[in-house]
């Protein structure tokens, strides 16, 4: 196994040995060209760019797309490129089921994100280079991979969380802050009723790990959680201006305080879900106090469109794999969990050995009502013999084992975001959701040999022996090598 | 001549005539390129009536093919003064 990088600048260095990161030389615009190369090398799987030169910023940096394929995700976690996904879901699962490692404070001296320290009246976004990532965007995105880190003053657990962060004004950022994530509830339960000012750190330009664990729906805080993916403790330093603790090693640390009694406009942006789906509209609001950040700084931007992208991406890998987590605590005969990154998170498709009635109902249930459901609005259930990472099987199990009638059962009135496309203005407004199970197992109750289907395929009709002498003599009989379709 | 954008769900919005109350972003070229200000304005469709060019956007970004001329009369200051 390789090493594991434990800082954005060690990342760029690792995708660059395996070819993963394309560095660009020439000058590149913060207003939409920077952006409109992010987007392309995500719809075309491109290497992810490093811009090395931005017009009104020199000495920064832009780093795109730092996640956006599973070759870029196992070498974040210090596997092979080639690794295949479940061998990618395997390692993270053994990680994350691992020993707790503690995160370490470090002294500022030893902290490069206080290599640049703006106070007062220095402070000024405008002196970061903050895209503008999309034409038509609300404003220029200074937060779209990144953590915000808060901590809730009475529990003491501390939160990095991904919420999307525009600059308002130069001292400005709003953002969508949905009253079910931990912020939102830390928000609505402590600071919003007392009207006072939540302390919050934005850190950007993360080690891969920390981005994927701000980004992970884990019920371990991510500080703990990054260090359970790096297999060491995450390096911590205290903030300038409040009591939080940052990654040491981010590139750049925007400091301040979420108003309680004020709001400016935000929106709208182009979402993970490939639309522009909520609108304008006063929200959550940050009031930045400090900013600190590296020599030569890089900002990292992802770039949320159309499929494929780090946000659909690692969201489809972390959510599956925590609900498979979930499943099994529950004793549910999972066989695994898939969320494949084209559905934008939304379907959920899970394997399970059909061993007792009612078993695709009790995984819906227990999927939709966990802290979870929120995020996705489809779970598909098939059986042992599926293979979910084939969206041909799933989609055949699907299309002629869920039965119109006792198959399809929908969810009324449960929690959604206000970005779903397809919900009306009012449920996104109020994060109603609503949600559908595809149940595509065989009853137990039917005769397995005379009420259940045959599956006719080549795997599944012909002995072993006959399936052996086709595939042996394949090119013998004409067929090009290799895969016979496609 | 200053360049302004605004966002809005409908073209009625900008009565001409009238004295608004608009959050509008600069587009002059430089770093404080889309950075947000409150103003009290007055716009034209008549593109020669008010010194700065105004440019429409709406609900989710399209940009309008509608021009305005804008006066911006004043800033206004919505923060309350606690945070500034």
């Amino acid at each position: 196994m390789a090493s594991i990088p434990k800082d954005n600048r060690e990342y760029i260095a690792a995708l660059e040995k395996s070819g993963d990161c394309v560095r660009i030389k020439q000058e590149v615009d913060w207003d939409n060209e920077a952006g409109a190369i992010v987007r392309r090398v995500c719809e075309l799987g491109a290497p992810a760019p490093f811009m090395e030169k931005i017009k009104d910023y020199p000495g920064f940096s832009f780093f795109g797309a730092p996640l956006a394929t599973y070759r870029r995700m196992a070498i974040s976690l210090g596997m092979d490129p080639n690794s295949t996904l479940p061998e990618i879901g395997k390692e993270y699962l053994a990680r994350t089921n691992g020993e707790v490692v503690q995160p370490i404070t470090v002294d500022r001296r030893d902290a490069p994100c206080k290599e640049n320290i703006l106070l007062g009246s220095d402070v000024d976004l405008c002196k970061l280079p903050v895209p503008l990532v999309h034409d038509g965007d609300g404003g220029r995105y200074v937060g779209t991979w990144h953590a915000v880190v808060t901590k809730h003053p009475v529990r003491g657990d501390v939160n990095w969380g991904m919420y999307r962060q525009m600059m308002y004004d130069s001292r400005t950022m709003a953002g969508a802050v949905f009253p079910f994530s931990d912020l939102g509830k830390t928000l609505t339960e402590y600071y919003l009723p007392r009207g006072e000012a939540c302390p919050f750190a934005t850190a950007i330009g993360l080690s891969p790990l920390a981005a994927m664990a701000a980004c992970a729906p884990s019920p371990i805080p991510e500080p703990e959680l990054t260090g359970m993916l790096m297999k060491s403790p995450v390096r911590l330093v205290k903030c300038e201006t409040n009591d939080l603790e940052v990654p040491a090693d981010a590139e750049i640390i925007i400091e301040g305080v979420i108003l309680p009694d004020y709001k400016v406009e935000e929106g709208p942006f182009g979402e993970y879900t490939g639309y522009r789906t909520s609108g304008r509209d006063f929200r959550v609001t940050f009031r930045v106090d400090a900013i600190t950040y590296r020599n030569n700084a890089t900002m990292t931007i992802s770039n949320m469109g159309v499929p494929t992208d780090e946000g659909q991406l690692l969201r489809s890998f972390s959510l599956g794999l925590e609900l498979e987590k979930l499943l099994r605590s529950q004793g549910i005969p999972v066989t695994g969990v898939y969320m494949h990154p084209g559905s934008t998170h939304h379907m959920m498709i899970v394997g399970v050995k059909p061993t007792y009635s009612g078993v695709a109902m009790q995984i819906a249930q227990l999927a939709f009502g966990s802290k979870l459901g929120p995020w996705f609005h489809m779970v598909m259930v098939v059986d042992d013999q599926t293979d979910i990472y084939n969206w041909n099987e799933v989609y055949h199990a699907f299309c002629t084992r869920c039965n119109p009638e006792r198959g399809i059962h929908v969810f009324k009135n449960t929690t959604g975001t206000a970005l779903y496309p397809h919900a009306t203005p009012h449920d996104r407004k109020y994060s109603i959701g609503s949600q559908v199970l595809f149940d595509c197992l065989w009853p137990v109750d039917w005769d397995k040999t005379n009420d259940v289907p045959t599956l006719v395929s080549f795997k599944n009709v012909y002995p072993k022996d006959v399936q052996e002498k086709v595939v042996n003599n394949w090119a013998d009989y004409g067929f090009p090598s290799g895969k016979a379709t496609d | 001549m200053n360049q302004w954008e605004v966002f809005v769900n409908d073209l009625g919005e900008l009565s001409e005539g009238k004295d608004l109350e608009l959050t509008v972003r600069t587009l002059n070229p430089g770093m404080h390129m889309y950075t947000y200000k409150r103003v009290k304005c007055k716009v034209s469709s008549e593109l020669e009536q008010f010194e700065d060019r105004l440019q429409v956007r709406l609900g989710r970004g399209q940009l309008s093919d509608k021009k305005f001329s804008i006066r911006v009369v004043e800033e206004i200051q919505r923060m309350p003064q606690k945070y500034l």
